[in-house]
């Protein structure tokens, strides 16, 4: 009897999800393994990275950051745009961080407008965050959904507090919606059942498992997304086997850091090298424990992670 | 077996400003309500009580004992309050609790032997709550071997496994009942109790009374001695007093592992095979159990 290599035994598979239309729209999950598992089961897509683009000019960002995009950083249909022809973005991430009612706070119908440019200038699909404040959210989200009709965009953070509002017009245009709980297997669950019960097609339905960067909180990420997939793939827990997407870029660039320059503190090194891997080392641990969609913003950190990815699928 | 009534609580709205004006009453309908509602204990849970504690131990004592006469168990963290309190309980009073933190069990043990209480031996140590199963033992074993150098009998020592929250802490329930299943062999002497509704600690008001009812059915095949519950699920305590045999057979039948298919049983009795998959561990808890 020849030596047999155990294997697990899965008996689900993570719900295939497409997010955009026509040629340049990408399909996530699909696996009936764990990430990159090809040996156990099948992946049929591999992780994907989306580029973020703001809807504003951010003021506190790395000059290092600015730099890739500083023709177009004050123009937010250029600047996805250009991570679309330069920089070979396949999906664009749109935060809303002006509409924040804790920062800007700029009105719904301004923050629509700017959303309408973008998805109009663009041909790959477009996931729109939102401020992760309900009430807000609750009304603009629902204004992006009906203007985004036919496009099929992915719409979010959507929480236990504002799910109807959100969900009802998701279900009205046909867009993604992204549920987003606290780090908490249990609540990620309710919210999907939540979201089922509302009509919300399972295959409309990406989670966001609530991200932190690395050295800050990315463990309990990588854990509560390891747990999610052990429950979707080994627990015929049909509620968990939705795709998941990791909003990482903003929790790694704000950290002190990917801010501290070598001048600061010799023993950090270059400054630029630092962050660029802190942002990939942050995305690939993402990946490795199950995210599908990785959230990033520097060009550099973007080709390392693809690559990795790709030798990983090749 | 024996059911301690939770619902004389200072977290409660009502008996907090009762407790802080010295009323009588409120204290007086609960105390009745409790006894009507057949519990054979009362459990008085008056909190830290920092200000005036051992004089109010003994006021809210008195109190309830002028309209019953059932045993009580007096919870505080004040240690002399606890001790103003056992001093007027005229029937044989529980201690509420000793945990095996060395302070708690010098300080208190000591009344339980002048007073011939009983006492509830909480199984956490100064780390805090137990991982598993395991660790509740060697908190055991430490009260136990401590009150024995007090000269407390092993049957009034009442071990407490410590009840976790399902909804927060799946995983570390089944360390809970884990333990109750070891208690028979580890402390054969020793009775046993619990916060039975902290296991639904969080969890929509309306879902509470299943999960309690069901972990009951489950604890109490290992030989639960005795629980503190909500006095006023009826349900509940027909379950404790032997009266539900079929749905203690039909819970004993998830946890052997069989599998039962919810959809063919009555509502209620779907809705315990429901709970117990999720007190097992099998399902993973949401707030929507019951639905899916």
């Amino acid at each position: 009897m020849g030596f047999e290599i155990p294997k697990i035994k899965y008996t689900g598979k993570i719900q295939e999800i497409t997010i955009g239309t026509g040629q340049k729209a990408v399909r996530v999950g699909g696996a009936t393994c764990y990430p990159f598992y090809r040996f156990e089961g099948e992946m049929p897509n591999p992780a994907r990275i989306a580029f973020e683009v703001w809807d504003h000019r951010p003021d506190d960002w790395q000059e290092w950051a600015i730099e890739p995009y500083r023709d177009v950083i004050h123009d937010p249909a250029a600047w996805a745009r250009k991570s679309i022809d330069v920089y070979g973005a396949e999906m664009i991430a749109l935060q809303l961080k002006s509409a924040d009612p804790n920062g800007m706070d700029r009105p719904v119908d301004d923050v629509v407008r700017v959303v309408q440019d973008v998805v109009h200038a663009i041909d790959v699909p477009l996931i729109i965050w939102g401020t992760a404040n309900d009430d807000k959210d609750a009304d603009l989200l629902r204004k992006i959904a009906e203007v985004c009709e036919g496009k099929n965009v992915a719409i979010g953070p959507v929480s236990e507090k504002n799910y109807k509002q959100i969900g009802a017009m998701a279900i009205g245009y046909g867009q993604v919606v992204m549920a987003s709980t606290p780090i908490d297997v249990n609540l990620a669950k309710q919210l999907n059942i939540l979201l089922g019960n509302l009509g919300v097609p399972d295959e409309k339905v990406l989670m966001d498992p609530t991200t932190g960067g690395l050295g800050y909180g990315l463990e309990y990420t990588y854990s509560v997304i390891e747990r999610d997939r052990m429950a979707a793939l080994t627990q015929e827990d049909v509620k968990l086997q939705r795709p998941v997407v990791c909003n990482l870029a903003h929790e790694v660039w704000k950290t002190r850091e990917a801010r501290l320059t070598g001048k600061d503190d010799e023993k950090l090194g270059d400054e630029i090298k630092r962050s660029i891997l802190m942002e990939s080392i942050t995305a690939m641990s993402l990946a490795f424990a199950g995210a599908d969609i990785v959230i990033m913003r520097h060009p550099e950190s973007v080709k390392l992670v693809k690559e990795m990815i790709g030798e990983l699928m090749g | 077996m024996l059911l301690i009534g939770e619902n004389l609580n200072v977290m409660s709205k009502k008996l907090g400003d009762a407790f802080l004006v010295r009323d009588q009453g409120p204290v007086r309908k609960m105390a009745e309500a409790e006894a009507m509602a057949g519990m054979d204990m009362i459990d008085v849970n008056i909190g830290p009580a920092r200000k005036a504690g051992p004089e109010f131990m003994e006021w809210i004592v008195k109190t309830i004992q002028e309209v019953t006469d059932i045993p009580l168990s007096l919870d505080t963290t004040n240690m002399e309050a606890m001790e103003a309190g056992l001093k007027v309980c005229k029937k044989k009073a529980l201690v509420n609790s000793i945990s095996a933190r060395p302070e708690r069990m010098a300080g208190l043990m000591p009344f339980a032997k002048k007073y011939n209480a009983s006492f509830i031996g909480l199984t956490l140590g100064a780390e805090g709550i137990p991982r598993d199963a395991n660790e509740r033992g060697l908190f055991a074993a430490e009260i136990i071997a401590e009150a024995a150098e007090y000269g407390i009998l092993e049957e009034d020592i009442w071990l407490d496994p410590i009840v976790l929250p399902v909804n927060s802490q799946q995983m570390q329930v089944q360390g809970c009942t884990e333990f109750v299943m070891m208690l028979a062999d580890l402390a054969p002497n020793c009775k046993s109790t619990c916060g039975l509704s902290n296991v639904s600690n969080g969890m929509p008001g309306h879902l509470r009374g299943i999960m309690n009812r069901t972990y009951l059915i489950m604890i109490k095949r290992y030989g639960m001695y005795s629980a503190i519950v909500d006095a006023f699920d009826s349900e509940l305590k027909a379950i404790a007093k032997n009266q539900r045999p079929e749905l203690e057979a039909l819970v004993h039948r998830v946890m052997d592992g069989e599998s039962i298919a919810p959809a063919l049983l009555s509502g209620e009795e779907g809705e315990y095979v429901k709970t117990a998959k999720v007190l097992l561990g099998q399902t993973l808890y949401s707030d929507s159990w019951l639905e899916i």
